[in-house]
């Protein structure tokens, strides 16, 4: 009897989907290469077609076996255990978790490290569940003071600046102190 | 061999500043390898414009060091945090981790400070008596067809090992192996997969993928046990292994330093492939198959034995032949060349002591993981007590940091957030990462040394496996590969 849940569908679909836009693609830099007769295309679509018969070959063991683990399989970790949401905040705060990190990659550019990086460090403290004011305030800055003396101070190394003001400005104002300090010090 | 090896430790040791360098190298590959969220690799890329004004020795050589002490400490995060400093450190935390959530992560990180100085020191002392002989061996014994056979077999041995079926295993595989098709063909050098992103042309960068994949990924899994309650703090142990628990180990411990050794010297294979082949060989020969993944020293000390054992053998065919074995080793090309000078053959004769202060390096830097280490480990593990909630930002800003120097791109960034989210969904729906990440590495070297090889014989598959290391590799690999199917589809039946 089949064991074939709706999501293991949308798992082979999802694969499949992946395969066919992948192929697709391919077909832009279908150039013959003079020198090697499989060209650009020959070892991608390789991959994609034992990946669509390793697809199918799971394919058949969701529907026999459904999420059953094989039995002898080595350095499985406990991600696997059945993870279930009793309220929908929960599913809200893991939705934030997953997001915050992509509005903070995509502000570095206009807003740059020096200014981002403090609002983003209170924001995850607070959503991983601390709600003493005094605690995110103390780590927040103890966390951005730490990483500016190793990564500015101490290894000059070059963090994105922002290309709007006044984020820009702070950025100036940050690497002017750091130089000062490596003057002052002779670094 | 001993004469020069006691005039390169004296050059080292004659010169305060050659010391600071290498305690400097020691301490911060240690620390950049044990730190969640950045590597050696990061602290390599923001030390190599410093390198310029450095004497060429003493620039290889700092990079020899960070090279040996990182890949130790990368083990540290693996077995702590379930975060690996290293792809090579990612089979180490098939046990590791489940040690530490056993209480027994002083044991776990104890075993992994001997081996891989067991391991490193063994390497070291083999590479400085035989680079010579054993890069002339490598380059009449080994070409395209042996490596593409052998990244094959370990293809192979990965896939068999993490996801939940086989068949995830594979996927896992192959879907790394697609990742790396993104950017330029290796032959003929033409764009593929870009989407529009010029910054693709050159592929998914390495250092983003994996601290995606590994890093972030781990940090949603544990924030998302956090949000429903389900979070569990590791257990703080310092109990580490005793001499008989070791002892009972030997066999895999000299197993794996051939594993290492044999992985490392081949060009652009390296210490990670040498950790899975290491770790699947203890699995191979194991009486106790059911017992690795669940918490067994053995996992823990096949895997970090080998990763280090491939740190001395990586060196010889980045300084005899002038290949590097991987990203580490690469950079160190990028040292040579800022002192116009060509890692290869001449070298030895242009050069003799910057190679001798570099092997004597790397023996000392292997030695002192053994001291400084088993210090170093009773601090780090304190690790452990910081809360969640603070130690969360700080990996995920580590992580975005070491993504972003490699090239200066915030789309390196963003591909990093990418990748952990897409690592955290197929870790729930129980995929590989460390399969995933070993087909990103292999894949642009597979593919380069299929079409290599493949000119090489005409296209004609019976001379490609008239190579007997070939085919012995090829053989091994489609034997590891039948078996799999075979047990699996006998399982789906049943």
């Amino acid at each position: 009897m089949s064991k074939l849940k709706v999501s293991h569908i949308v798992e082979t679909s999802v694969w499949i989907v992946i395969i066919a836009v992948f192929f697709a693609f391919s077909f832009e830099f279908d150039q013959e290469i003079e020198i090697y007769i499989f060209g650009a295309t020959g070892w991608p679509r390789a991959v994609l077609g034992i990946l669509l018969l390793v697809v199918l070959g799971n394919f058949f063991h969701l529907y026999k076996k459904g999420s059953e683990e094989q039995q002898g399989r080595i350095g499985i970790t406990d991600d696997d255990e059945v993870i279930s949401y009793e309220s929908f905040r929960s599913v809200q705060k893991l939705v934030a978790i997953l997001l915050l990190p992509f509005i903070y990659a995509w502000s570095l550019k206009p807003v740059g490290f020096y200014s981002a990086t403090p609002i983003f460090i209170a924001l995850v403290i607070m959503l991983l569940g601390e709600k003493r004011a005094k605690w995110i305030l103390a780590n927040t800055l103890f966390i951005y003071f730490l990483i500016i003396l190793l990564f500015m101070v101490l290894l000059n190394a070059p963090l994105p600046q922002g290309n709007v003001s006044p984020f820009y400005d702070f950025s100036a104002f940050m690497l002017t102190i750091n130089t000062k300090l490596h003057q002052s010090f002779n670094f | 061999m001993i004469d020069n090896f006691l005039a390169g430790s004296l050059a080292l040791f004659g010169d305060p500043f050659s010391i600071s360098i290498f305690v400097f190298g020691v301490v911060g590959g240690m620390l950049f390898g044990a730190i969640p969220g950045v590597s050696m690799l990061t602290l390599a890329a923001i030390l190599l414009p410093f390198t310029a004004n450095l004497d060429p020795a003493q620039g290889v050589m700092l990079f020899a060091v960070i090279y040996c002490t990182g890949t130790y400490g990368g083990a540290i995060t693996a077995i702590l945090f379930n975060i690996p400093g290293a792809p090579e450190n990612a089979p180490t935390a098939f046990d590791g981790y489940p040690m530490t959530r056993n209480g027994q992560s002083g044991k776990a990180v104890g075993a992994a400070v001997l081996c891989s100085a067991i391991g490193g020191i063994t390497s070291a002392v083999v590479m400085m008596a035989a680079t010579e002989p054993l890069a002339n061996w490598a380059i009449s014994n080994i070409g395209p067809p042996e490596i593409f056979a052998l990244v094959f077999f370990g293809l192979a041995v990965a896939s068999s090992v993490g996801g939940r079926t086989l068949w995830k295993g594979w996927i896992s595989v192959l879907c790394g192996l697609l990742i790396a098709t993104i950017g330029q063909d290796p032959v003929g050098g033409i764009n593929r997969y870009n989407f529009g992103f010029a910054d693709l042309a050159a592929g998914i960068a390495f250092v983003p993928a994996i601290l995606g994949f590994f890093a972030v990924s781990e940090i949603f899994v544990q924030a998302e046990k956090k949000a429903i309650g389900k979070y569990v703090a590791p257990e703080l142990s310092l109990d580490f292994p005793t001499i008989l628990e070791l002892w009972i180990n030997k066999i895999a411990v000299v197993r794996s330093i051939i594993v290492g050794f044999f992985c490392g010297i081949l060009p652009g294979i390296g210490a990670t492939l040498a950790a899975f082949m290491g770790y699947g060989e203890a699995v191979r020969w194991s009486k106790n198959k059911e017992e690795f993944g669940k918490g067994k020293l053995e996992g823990v000390i096949s895997s970090e034995t080998a990763n280090n054992a491939a740190t001395g053998a990586a060196m010889i065919p980045l300084l005899a032949l002038g290949l590097p074995g991987g990203a580490m080793t690469a950079l160190m090309v990028g040292v040579f060349q800022m002192h116009d000078l060509e890692p290869g053959p001449m070298v030895f004769y242009n050069s003799p002591d910057l190679i001798w202060i570099v092997f004597a390096a790397m023996f000392y830097a292997n030695l002192s993981i053994l001291f400084i280490g088993l210090i170093e480990t009773k601090t780090i593990l304190y690790l452990l007590k910081i809360p969640f909630q603070f130690l969360a930002p700080m990996i995920l800003l580590l992580s975005s940091i070491g993504s972003y120097i490699g090239r200066g791109l915030v789309l390196d960034v963003m591909i990093m957030f990418g990748a952990g989210i897409i690592g955290f969904l197929l870790r729930r729906s129980g995929y590989s990462i460390p399969g995933i990440v070993l087909g990103i590495i292999l894949g642009k070297i597979g593919e380069q040394n299929f079409a290599q090889g493949m000119q090489m014989v005409h296209y004609d598959i019976v001379e490609y496996l008239s190579r007997p290391i070939c085919l012995l590799l090829i053989v091994a690999g489609l034997l590891t590969l039948l078996t799999g199917v075979y047990r699996a589809l006998s399982f789906s039946m049943k």
